[in-house]
């Protein structure tokens, strides 16, 4: 594993493009159709789960209401594309900023919160978000919804199918990954680590907790509005039921199977969720036992995840063990 | 006025139930230090052992809530056991995922057996009405089955109340809830006294969970999620672990709720809910208990 | 050599014959998409779909096919959830050998699929999206319900003004797609015969209905409408029940479901409309449920004979197609242009693409339902 890593470091640019490169013709070498709309749903959900996890897996806040922020990106595009005719490309950062703001709004009562405190407040909005998604007709369709919402026009491409949608959830997973791995090696990034690791130690060396804790949240929200907003002509048709706990949850199993405080452990929860997702569907009820097995069984054999970041308070601290290497015992190092 | 009046009566009882969910749950997360989501699912066995009592033996409300006590208890040991025993010292955020782990475990086993559907709950309490005249024209109706179930929750909250005070099992747990460390000291068994804690508390959930069904007249394996918040949202009112205040919280989401249903409608429910909660962590997140221990 | 050569030209005779066409019984396989609800809140009547289309299919089949062609379906489970049922949609559309999609269930999920169908040019025949908005949103869009604008006011009509004779009306319905169609179109309707309606709605898993029925006995109304299918209904009239409101049960959208009947505390006490009825003394229709029933387990409602004639329909559309090679399009001309006699009626498609039907009252005695007023009713 770790020569792989070794020569992935090596020749990290060229390593990116055979990768993109790869990416790029998966769309056109899957057998089937239905293939391609599971690639799009992994796509799409990795950086939801990303977004997330920029959350829970950096700054070390619980949220649970991601779906919130996802609402109102995919109503965004719903209600103004369907109302005025904007385009998907001018309101993808749009319900981004939408997003971030009513990010904002959530984090100013969790700042003097911790815990579970913090995390039932970004539930109850989220639910509040969904309630108001509901019954607020004019605006978002009620319990109709918001039907027929147009598709993005991308150099003329019929984007209605699945394998040229793809490239849609392509282009937003790869300039969030850009973007948050600048982020995160940045003076902020460090901020949120250090908030994440103890908040106490981090506020008495001079950081200030409350904003970067609020930016986070506003950070977090941004991508889960642009993936909303790219989700809503996906599905052609949002309505408030789509944005309950439970997909909340569904994206919270995503970063806690597949790793929290790293870039790549979204994506890992991601795949794994939506193929089990997929290929399971004929078990229905069975496949959500199956996750919430697998989220306990992280919790008790690996609580940072598959690919987590391993180095940090995620990974568990103190939970009774006899011999234990150092570096787990809740060391600040990067994720 | 009279509708008023009646709204008000709805919501002292639903009120009087939320106030025993918020009961049983302060219980637990007083004496295990821990914060569960997983109580709608374990309310919800408790209703489904009560029902099943109701399919196989036949209406019988004392064995019913018995069964119901029963479930929920023997579920909070396996809750116990699988999230709290070994992340007592482990960051919280852990023994969270893992109930929420376990809420979805449980809703989906149960959907598995029981079917998605809801089913009926009929024909438990006599469909009786009383017309009570309280001076003037105006007259109020209270229904047999709201009068039970508010005096079942006063009995149940006097009998815990004894416990707690009065019985040698009771203190520990009281002890445990204050300092887990002095109390091991004082020589309790704090492991098995943070699961008898836990236990209570689910039982008491389960006995809220067969009365909500009761009252709705029906039983599903959906709505459960809805009422693990509102558990949550009327402890908060007693900093999670105050009983008293928890229950008054309770009370309060109930009447609420009912309230702004008469002003707008029943989609906006659990906004009030939600909405009383979210100014409550505001104003006051710690409540308006007196000070105990509030690790989370 | 001359080996060599009769070896290659007896492997290249059978590769030819697996690759040729091996027409056994007929012309081949005509493969259809099928969208029903076979879990949540709306699963007895997706099971009923399965049940009515597999029939069909047994029976066509068994008779030779359509034009020699033999008749498949691949039902997928679409959960009574509209983003499941666009995504088999989707996955229809794309599979070339899909011809057609039969279903799905609620008008809500139809409409959201309309955008879909149309653009891959496919035909969505629903047994039961009965919007009236909904086969006017594209070509391809097909239903044999029955139209909300022919339902609801023979509901305000016939039922209530006529039947009942009744002025003050509560309705409390499901708030969605169909639920707001059926109140639209009944409200107008209701305010050309002078009746006084009030309307509480709530949302489609909501379980406590107990303040919605306080709120809607405050008028004193005469009659309880309630406008939704499943389990809600049964719950809601029986929350009625309960808080001792003594008034006429009546309700949109259930149809004679066996379900609701077993679930009502006072079940005599209910009225519904319906566009069908199996009569005891049809010999053809109770031996259709009598099938049915062994093989679902349940008596059938209006909405699984609908899942039967639109597979019937298929048929009888392959079949004008005659000749000509059996497309998405032609199936689609072919549809808009037949007439068919199914067991649920006369099925003559309007220009939009749904078909209006008329309508008959039923009531419930000893927990068996009979009808109460037929389809003649209306010419009284």
């Amino acid at each position: 594993m770790s020569k792989v890593k070794e020569l992935f470091n090596k020749y990290q640019v060229l390593a990116y493009i055979v990768l993109l490169a790869l990416l790029c013709v998966v769309p056109f070498a899957l057998p089937k159709a239905v293939y391609v709309r599971y690639a799009c749903n992994i796509l799409m959900y990795a950086t939801l789960a990303g977004s997330l996890n920029i959350i829970n897996g950096y700054s070390g806040q619980t949220c649970l209401g991601q779906a919130g922020f996802f609402a109102i990106g995919a109503y965004t595009m719903g209600a103004l594309s369907t109302k005025f005719g904007i385009s998907f490309w001018l309101l993808l950062p749009l319900a981004g900023i939408l997003a971030a703001f009513v990010g904002f709004l959530v984090s100013l009562p969790t700042l003097k919160l911790k815990g579970i405190y913090l995390s039932i407040v970004t539930l109850g909005a989220s639910e509040i978000i969904r309630i108001i998604a509901q019954t607020w007709t004019p605006v978002t369709g009620g319990a109709m919804g918001i039907k027929q919402i147009p598709y993005p026009e991308m150099f003329g491409l019929d984007t209605f199918r699945p394998k040229y949608y793809y490239f849609i959830f392509l282009f937003i997973g790869v300039i969030f990954l850009f973007v948050t791995k600048r982020v995160l090696q940045s003076r902020v990034g460090r901020a949120w680590i250090s908030i994440r690791e103890d908040e106490i130690a981090a506020k008495s060396l001079g950081v200030q907790t409350s904003f970067y804790k609020s930016l986070n949240f506003m950070y977090g929200a941004f991508w889960a509005g642009v993936v909303g907003c790219a989700y809503a002509p996906f599905v052609n048709y949002i309505e408030a039921s789509q944005f309950s706990t439970d997909t909340g949850f569904n994206v919270l199993a995503m970063i806690v199977i597949g790793g929290q405080g790293t870039l790549i452990g979204p994506i890992v929860g991601s795949t794994i969720v939506t193929l089990l997702t997929e290929s399971l569907r004929f078990l229905e009820s069975w496949r959500y036992v199956i996750y919430a097995v697998l989220i306990i069984a992280m919790m008790w054999l690996r609580p940072q995840g598959i690919a987590g970041a391993s180095r940090s308070i995620l990974a568990g601290g103190k939970i009774k063990r006899k011999k234990q290497a150092a570096g787990a015992e809740g060391g600040a190092t990067n994720g | 006025m009279e509708y008023f009046l009646n709204q008000l009566v709805n919501g002292l009882c639903q009120g009087a139930i939320y106030a025993l969910m918020a009961i049983g749950y302060s219980v637990i997360v007083g004496v295990v230090g821990m914060v569960t989501f997983a109580y709608g699912e374990i309310m919800m066995i408790g209703a489904f052992g009560a029902y099943y009592v109701f399919q196989f033996v036949g209406i019988n409300l004392p064995i019913a809530l018995l069964a119901a006590f029963a479930s929920s208890f023997l579920l909070g040991i396996i809750v116990y056991k699988l999230c709290y025993e070994r992340f007592f010292n482990a960051p919280r955020h852990i023994s969270l995922l893992c109930t929420i782990g376990f809420s979805m475990l449980i809703k989906n086993l149960v959907q598995i057996v029981f079917g998605p559907e809801t089913k009926p709950v009929l024909n438990i309490i006599d469909n009786r009405t009383f017309n009570i005249p309280l001076g003037g024209a105006i007259s109020i109706d209270l229904k047999l089955l709201q009068i039970v179930v508010m005096i079942l929750v006063v009995v149940l909250a006097v009998t815990l109340t004894l416990f707690f005070n009065r019985t040698r099992a009771g203190v520990a747990l009281r002890a445990v809830s204050q300092n887990k460390d002095a109390a091991y000291l004082m020589g309790i068994n704090v492991k098995r006294t943070a699961m008898l804690g836990n236990c209570i508390g689910c039982g008491f959930g389960g006995i809220a969970g067969i009365l909500l069904a009761i009252y709705y007249y029906s039983i599903s394996t959906t709505t459960w999620g809805g009422f693990s918040m509102k558990a949550f949202a009327a402890s908060v009112l007693g900093g999670l672990v105050d009983l008293r205040m928890s229950a008054l919280g309770g009370l309060c989401i109930g009447i609420v709720e009912n309230l702004g249903i008469t002003i707008s409608s029943a989609t906006f429910r659990d906004v009030f809910a939600f909405g009383f909660l979210i100014i409550m962590l505001v104003l006051r997140p710690q409540g308006f208990a007196s000070k105990k221990g509030n690790r989370v | 050599m001359k080996k060599f050569v009769s070896l290659l030209l007896v492997m290249v005779l059978a590769l030819s014959l697996t690759v040729l066409p091996v027409s056994v019984q007929g012309k081949g396989v005509i493969k259809l998409g099928g969208l029903a609800p076979l879990t949540g809140n709306y699963a007895e009547y997706g099971k009923g779909f399965q049940v009515g289309w597999q029939m069909a299919i047994d029976e066509i089949n068994a008779g030779g096919g359509a034009n020699g062609y033999m008749l498949e379906i691949d039902v997928k489970d679409t959960q009574g959830d509209t983003v499941v049922s666009s995504t088999m949609a989707t996955a229809f559309a794309e599979d070339d050998d899909v011809l057609a999609i039969l279903g799905d269930f609620t008008s809500g999920s139809c409409k959201a699929n309309a955008s879909i169908v149309d653009r891959y040019g496919i035909v969505q025949l629903s047994p039961t999206a009965s919007a009236p908005d909904y086969a006017g949103m594209s070509p391809f869009c097909f239903s044999i319900m029955g139209r909300q604008d022919g339902e609801a006011p023979y509901l305000a009509t016939y039922v209530l003004k006529k039947y009942l004779g009744v002025d003050k009306v509560a309705v409390i319905r499901v708030d969605s797609d169909w639920g707001l169609a059926c109140f639209e179109n009944f409200k107008a309707q209701a305010d050309i015969e002078g009746l006084e309606v009030t309307e509480e709605k709530y949302k489609s898993d909501e379980t406590d209905f107990s303040s919605i029925i306080t709120k809607a006995k405050l008028g004193d109304p005469d009659v309880l409408v309630v406008m939704d299918q499943g389990a809600a209904v049964s719950a809601i009239f029986n929350a009625a029940d309960a808080a001792g409101w003594d008034v006429k049960h009546v309700a949109l959208g259930p149809g004679t479901s066996e379900q609701v009947v077993s679930q009502l505390m006072t079940p005599d006490n209910i009225i519904v409309t319906s566009p069908f009825f199996f009569d005891p003394e049809n010999e053809e229709l109770t031996k259709w449920k009598e099938e049915f029933t062994s093989k679902a387990g349940f008596e059938p409602t209006v909405h699984p004979a609908c899942a039967y004639d639109t597979m019937y329909l298929i048929k009888t559309a392959i079949e004008n197609i005659g000749d000509g090679k059996v497309t998405r399009d032609a199936i689609r001309a072919a549809l808009q242009d037949l007439e068919m006699q199914g067991i649920t009626g006369r099925i003559k498609f309007e220009p939009a693409g749904d078909i209006q039907r008329d309508y008959m009252i039923c009531g419930v005695e000893g927990g068996e339902w009979l009808v109460l007023k037929g389809f003649d009713y209306v010419n009284e």
